[in-house]
């Protein structure tokens, strides 16, 4: 069992806090140019880069799994799609939570 | 039977496990060990091996049984009669084994693929000192609302089995650090949740005055117990509201009358 290398819950206000740390959030996909980057909304509402490319056509909601890379951008290891609805403001409150008083339960 | 984890009442949503879901128990009456807990593997990985025979894990104080994980399937290794792989939540990655016995357990992990979002059910198991996950049930994810969901019982869960057993604990501890935005909606959310199961939070401020009167060390010394018009004189509050409230506190199993109707002493002496 390894807890060595956790991913982080973060919308865009909380994304500078983990500069270079792994982190995950999750978007909606507002669009994905073919050069290896797709911006989206986080779950707070700003707007987020997703830099790589993803394995394959892409729903709505899409969970990007990587390293935090600029203030508002992600480097994706990891992309996972969420389907095309999604509540977004529970995810969010999951960002505050897992970095707030419960951050001990995460990392 | 294992696959499912409907939350049916809002007693503890399931999870918090009161003899007969009655919704006047105490939260310090209520902690016997759950069936079953959401968990993340970060807090599988601070759990201590109670040292009994039974080698269960211990989390927040209570004995863990089963426990829930939802994240990614990956290293996912077919043998002949187990399936072996490893979840990752985002918060710590765990080993699970899978023992596959008849058509509808290959059937069920055929199913999962590596990189895919799964929900498992499962006993946790010390092995040559790392924690393992005994697999008894394991479904993809096809709504990702599941993900949030889960993390919100496990904190939700952690969040009952921490809250203090005193009998005058203070109202739902949530609201004082969490950000204004969490706290508005979550101090409703958490008043309905909380007053069926933890009947101590929603003590209004009489009942709780008179409880913090009868647990003072000069009233749980007396024997008699306090008369109730010492307690209305001390509170300078009108008797019929303490009758009142010490009614509830009695229902509540706070308090109890001794000598008389009129003498009440603390439950928790």
């Amino acid at each position: 069992m390894d807890t060595s290398n956790p991913a982080v819950f973060v919308n865009a206000e909380l994304l500078r806090l983990y500069m270079g740390r792994r982190v995950r959030a999750v978007i909606q996909v507002m669009r994905s140019d073919g050069g290896g980057a797709v911006t989206g909304q986080s779950t707070d509402g700003q707007q987020i880069t997703v830099k790589g490319n993803p394995p394959g056509p892409l729903t709505t909601f899409v969970e990007v799994i990587g390293i935090a890379d600029g203030i508002h951008s992600i480097r994706a290891e990891i992309w996972s799609n969420f389907g095309d609805t999604l509540d977004t403001f529970s995810y969010n409150r999951i960002c505050l939570l897992a970095n707030g008083d419960y951050k001990h339960l995460f990392i | 039977m294992f696959g499912s984890s409907q939350l049916d009442s809002f007693s503890g949503g399931g999870f918090i496990s009161s003899q007969g879901a009655d919704p006047s128990r105490t939260s310090a009456k209520s902690r016997d060990s759950p069936p079953l807990l959401p968990l993340t593997i970060k807090q599988i990985s601070q759990a201590i091996q109670s040292t009994d025979e039974k080698s269960n894990f211990v989390i927040d104080g209570v004995d863990v049984n089963n426990v829930r994980l939802v994240g990614m399937a990956y290293k996912k290794s077919e043998r002949v009669t187990d399936v072996a792989f490893a979840i990752d939540d985002g918060t710590g990655r765990i080993e699970c084994i899978r023992w596959v016995n008849d058509a509808v357990d290959s059937k069920e992990v055929e199913e999962v693929s590596d990189g895919m979002y799964v929900r498992v059910h499962g006993h946790l198991k010390g092995f040559q000192g790392k924690i393992q996950l005994v697999v008894f049930a394991i479904r993809p994810i096809t709504d990702y609302n599941e993900v949030a969901t889960h993390f919100l019982e496990c904190i939700y869960v952690h969040h009952c089995y921490r809250k203090p057993q005193s009998g005058h604990s203070v109202s739902t501890p949530s609201q004082t650090d969490v950000p204004a935005a969490v706290s508005a909606s979550s101090s409703g959310h958490n008043s309905n949740q909380f007053s069926g199961n933890l009947s101590i939070d929603g003590l209004k401020g009489i009942e709780k005055s008179v409880i913090d009167y009868l647990e003072q060390p000069s009233s749980l010394a007396q024997e008699k117990g306090i008369h109730r018009n010492e307690i209305a004189q001390q509170l300078k509050v009108p008797l019929e509201k303490i009758m009142d409230a010490v009614a509830s506190l009695e229902s509540e199993g706070l308090v109890y009358s001794t000598i008389d109707e009129c003498h009440y002493k603390s439950t928790s002496a």
